[in-house]
């Protein structure tokens, strides 16, 4: 049951924020949405042929639901109804809701999957709340007293860190569907009245918060079933505790996997949570010292993120909004205020309150939700330390660490200073926490197994090669002279490799190989020292965090300075690549079930005609007197290249100049239907650049911010090789095939990237030297034997074994 | 008596047009007084792009009533898009397909087309909306036919009721619309709506009177 939904307004501004604000709820999921609001030409207005086109789209068969603003809105929606076919009309409810208030109830509602009906009903009631806070509750009639001989009941106590909030409550309701049952809850911790268990709404005002018993009563020939499905999702926090991650990481019987290069000796390190020292009481307004700390908190994880965001990817990103999300948790804050008002000071507060979330997760049954704990006292420590707190023990933080798993949190602020290495029992070399590790220059092995990361907990002293994949457990004399030796070895092999930075990078055989630099901001392209040209500028620096779209000039202006930086090297501008999973301010999307195959990319770029010829404009103008690539992402089909470069040539003749003579044209390839087109796209571009992080979540259909599938989203998969191949051979002779993604910076992977065709590596800043060096290692026949080799092979382990 | 062929009624569209475009200000400034100040903008916007797809000529009148009531409902905007589009809509049908009607038969169209305004706004006489220019006119287009009278004069007297019903909506309170929510501040101002729909009636009584002439 998919119920669609339907948001008519006069402006359409007003829509998409309302739809924006309602896609928090769902985390992306939901079902149909469609907007018709505003009219064609701008302003405001309703249409009822739009709106009948909006019901006929969202209308998958189980109905839809169209909610309105006022006045024209809603006789157009009536009209709309008349236009619409007989079969389809049938199933639309015109809903009465608030538009605000009635779209949050009935996205949530509808994707727990009840009928078109009670999605109404749900957010008709959605005032409920809102009026029972203010004071003006509604006259809810008294519940209606049942017959008692059928009545069963029971307890549950909430568990959830957040309550029982709209999706657990979805799900409520949804368990109780169905059933012939008259099912009624009473928050028993507030001593609140009773509502019913059918409503959506009704629920959410028990406002039923961690640890408030709620009792349940039930009547109707179903009220035991009720009774006990509800009790068995309360047991299962409704379902809360499986939502990210249900699947246990999968931890192999040791088999030790390299996951960042490089060796590391030392200690093992002290166990246990490092936990910062709670500051002494400093006198005056408690409130506004701890806002204090939080903000400056706050815009250090917002830094973090984005750097996160522009140098590893959206998704690793993601983990630093779920700790300012915490950092702002309004119920988190609440219980700070108590503690606050009662006269505790700030820190101890903040500490207290902040201890007592990390308690409740650290007890949860599930793995996820302990990881989770983690992540809590980071942000308890990080507002403690901004209080004045200091980190105890700073000593105990050092040396190798062991551990089963490795939260992406605890990854990103790793030292390599005071960690020679990390072991983890579990994990892959495409978690999470691993690429983190590599970006941080710590050496990982990953996947030991239990036993072996049993004895390794009790070592006085391990060895680690994380390019081999080894970890040794107390070494004897003789093999730490062997580990020092690579230490040594590898030393001198990255002194050589920075010496040479400056050199071109060429193969044993005279095959030139560009190695380039990634650039997510100017300091990028600084920092890119000895890189033959900025292989990959995204461009996305200049449009975050900003209330409107940048102008022509200044994104003119960024690009020059990437430029500069550069010093006259070729810069290749990616147009803007950004989806619906992490809307601008000014680019509102409708919610889409699933973000990364919906509208970002080249997809956006033409559904937004206005944003790319702006940012063409600006890269034209660049390329008058500097080497510009410009290259558009997510490029699925030769008609959007097509599009695409009308775009451009109309940007050449706004700025006027004729066409800029070093000005070349390119594609990502992430698609996989891209690569296998290669050579259809061919005759129209002068590079391919393969982005090889989306190709392999694309290809494997394994999102790699996510754990649970993580491991199979390896780059070195056989098939994400045979598609690089297709794209090599479909680029024929006079199409440069680049790899811009994380997979060229592997310095064991640039021999089979230059054996499949590849000509161009573009890799983060610290990996310029490094893999130039490798590719001077390079036998271009052998290369191309290891290639073969390695299509044949039957998955991404085998052909790791073969790169050792 | 001649039928009421499509020139004729393209003409009516034609004269409407033209009055809305004229009356623009003055609707505009009543609907400033009690609404949101765009009627007048709104339905010479509407009445604009309908006379820009006449080029097009239908092929009979129901063809050329779906046709403004779609081009209504998609360029106006406001509420009178869809009671207007609503209005013509509603007339197509009732023409039976007819190359051209009989002067009942326009009158019934007519009648339909009051029908559906009505069930469209839920508003009833008195209300202060363009339904109170419609109805009384309506009411006596019926009789003037009835009584043996040419369909120009009675358009003529149809137009005549319009506009004393279009006078009458100045003491109403609002019950209808954004104009409702000033409650008793309504009172005192003509209806907007009622202004238009009486142009209308006018127009289609200038149109007719104009092919009785030719």
């Amino acid at each position: 049951m998919t119920v669609g939904i339907v948001v008519v307004s006069h402006s359409r501004a007003l829509a998409d924020a309302a739809v924006a604000l309602a896609g928090e709820m769902l985390h992306g999921g939901g079902g149909p949405l469609e907007v018709a609001a505003g009219l064609d030409g701008g302003g405001f207005g309703t249409d009822a042929v739009a709106i009948s086109e909006a019901v006929a789209a969202a209308d998958a068969g189980d109905g839809v639901v169209v909610l309105m603003d006022l006045g024209s809105a809603v006789l157009s929606a009536e009209l709309a109804l008349e236009m619409v076919d007989d079969d389809v009309r049938g199933r639309v409810v015109l809903c009465p809701a608030p538009l605000v208030e009635g779209l949050i109830v009935a996205v949530v509602s509808a994707a727990g999957g009840a009928p078109a009906t009670e999605v109404a009903q749900e957010a008709s009631d959605a005032l409920l709340a809102k009026s029972g806070h203010l004071g003006a509750a509604p006259d809810e009639a008294a519940p209606e007293q049942v017959v008692t001989d059928t009545e069963e009941t029971g307890t549950f106590t909430v568990g959830m860190p957040h309550g029982l909030h709209a999706r657990p409550a979805a799900q409520l309701v949804g368990a109780l569907r169905g059933l012939d049952a008259d099912v009624r809850l009473r928050n028993v911790s507030l001593d609140g009245p009773e509502v019913s268990g059918a409503s959506l709404s009704r629920v959410a005002t028990l406002g039923a918060l961690q640890g408030h018993e709620i009792a349940v009563r039930a009547a109707g020939t179903d009220a035991a079933e009720a009774v006990r499905r509800l009790l068995a999702l309360a047991a299962d926090d409704f379902g809360e505790s499986a939502l990210p991650v249900a699947v246990p990481s999968p931890v192999p019987v040791g088999h030790p996997i390299p996951a960042s290069p490089g060796i590391g000796i030392g200690p093992v390190r002290a166990t246990g949570t490092v936990s910062v020292t709670v500051p002494e009481p400093v006198p005056g307004d408690q409130h506004g010292r701890l806002d204090d700390a939080r903000s400056s908190v706050r815009d250090h994880l917002r830094a973090v993120r984005d750097r996160a965001a522009r140098e590893i990817g959206a998704a690793e990103a993601a983990i630093f909004d779920a700790q300012v999300l915490l950092l702002d948790d309004p119920e988190v804050l609440a219980d700070v205020g108590t503690r606050l008002d009662a006269g505790t000071d700030a820190a101890r507060a903040w500490a207290d309150a902040l201890d007592d979330v990390a308690g409740g997760l650290a007890g949860a049954a599930d793995e996820y939700l302990r990881a989770r704990a983690a992540d809590v006292r980071d942000v308890r420590d990080q507002v403690l330390r901004a209080l004045g707190g200091v980190a105890a023990a700073q000593g105990a933080g050092e040396g190798i660490l062991v551990a089963d798993e490795l939260t992406p949190a605890e990854a990103a602020v790793l030292d390599p200073a005071s960690t020679p290495a990390v072991v983890l029992a579990g994990s892959s070399p495409t978690a999470h926490a691993a690429i983190l590790l590599r970006a941080r220059g710590v050496p990982a092995v990953v996947g030991v197994g239990a036993a072996l990361a049993g004895r390794a907990r009790e070592a006085a002293v391990l060895a680690v090669d994380g390019s081999a994949g080894e970890v040794v457990v107390d070494p004897d004399p003789a093999t730490l002279a062997d580990f020092r030796a690579r230490a040594e070895a590898l030393g001198r092999h990255r002194e050589e490799a920075s010496r040479l930075v400056h050199e071109p990078a060429v193969t044993r055989d005279g095959t030139t190989v560009l190695v380039g630099v990634n650039v997510g901001s100017p300091a990028d392209a600084t920092a890119g020292v000895g890189a033959d040209l900025a292989g990959l500028v995204r461009t996305e620096f200049g449009f975050l965090d900003r209330r409107e779209a940048p102008s022509v000039d200044e994104q003119e202006a960024a690009y020059r300075a990437i430029g500069k930086a550069m010093d006259g090297r070729r810069i290749t501008l990616r147009t803007l690549d950004v989806g619906g999973d992490k809307p601008l301010d000014y680019l509102p999307m409708p919610v889409e079930a699933n973000p990364f195959l919906g509208v970002r990319g080249i997809r956006l770029a033409l559904a937004r005609p206005q944003l790319l010829a702006d940012q063409l404009q600006a890269i034209v103008r660049v390329a008058h007197d500097h080497p510009v690539d410009v290259m558009f992402p997510m490029v699925a089909g030769v008609d959007e290249l097509a599009a695409a470069r009308r775009a451009l040539d109309e940007a050449v003749e706004t700025v006027g100049r004729g066409r800029p003579a070093d000005l070349r044209v390119g594609i990502m390839v992430e698609v996989p239907a891209a690569a296998l087109k290669a050579a259809a796209f061919a005759p129209d571009v002068d590079f391919f650049s393969i982005g090889t992080n989306d190709l392999t979540q694309y290809t494997l259909a394994a999102e790699r911010g996510n754990d649970a599938v993580a491991a199979l989203a390896d780059a070195l998969d056989p098939g994400v090789l045979a598609l690089i191949k297709a794209t090599a051979d479909g680029a024929g002779d006079h199409v440069l095939v680049a790899v811009c993604g994380e997979l060229a910076g592997d310095e064991q992977a640039a021999a089979l990237l230059v054996g499949l065709g590849v000509r161009e590596l573009s890799v983060a800043p610290g990996s310029v030297a490094t893999v130039k060096q490798a590719v001077r290692d390079v036998d271009l026949a052998k290369a191309r034997e290891l290639a073969a080799a390695a299509l044949a092979c039957p998955d991404a382990a085998a052909v790791r074994a073969l790169l050792r | 008596m001649a039928d009421v062929d499509t020139d004729t009624l393209q003409r009516w569209l034609r004269v409407f047009a033209a009055s809305v475009a004229e009356h623009k200000d003055e609707l505009t400034a009543l609907d400033a007084a009690i609404g949101d100040a765009d009627h007048g903008a709104n339905m010479d916007r509407g009445m604009q792009a309908v006379v820009d797809g006449l080029a097009a000529t239908p092929a009979d009148p129901a063809a050329l009533f779906k046709q403004t009531g779609m081009t209504l409902v998609k360029s106006v905007g406001g509420a009178s898009g869809p009671l207007y589009g609503t209005l013509f809509l509603r007339m197509a049908p009732a023409t039976g397909g007819a190359a051209s009607l009989d002067p009942e038969t326009f009158a019934k169209a007519l009648r339909a087309g009051l029908e559906g305004v009505v069930a469209r706004g839920k508003a009833e006489v008195g209300e202060k909306t363009m339904v109170d220019a419609l109805t009384p006119a309506l009411d006596a287009l019926d009789a003037a036919l009835g009584s043996g009278q040419s369909l120009a004069d009675a358009l003529r007297a149809a137009s005549a009721a319009a506009d004393e019903g279009r006078d009458g909506t100045t003491p109403i309170v609002a019950r209808k619309g954004r104009a409702s929510y000033l409650g008793e501040r309504s009172a005192g101002h003509q209806d907007p709506g009622a202004t238009s729909a009486a142009l209308l009636v006018a127009a289609a009584a200038t149109a007719v009177a104009e092919q009785g002439a030719a």
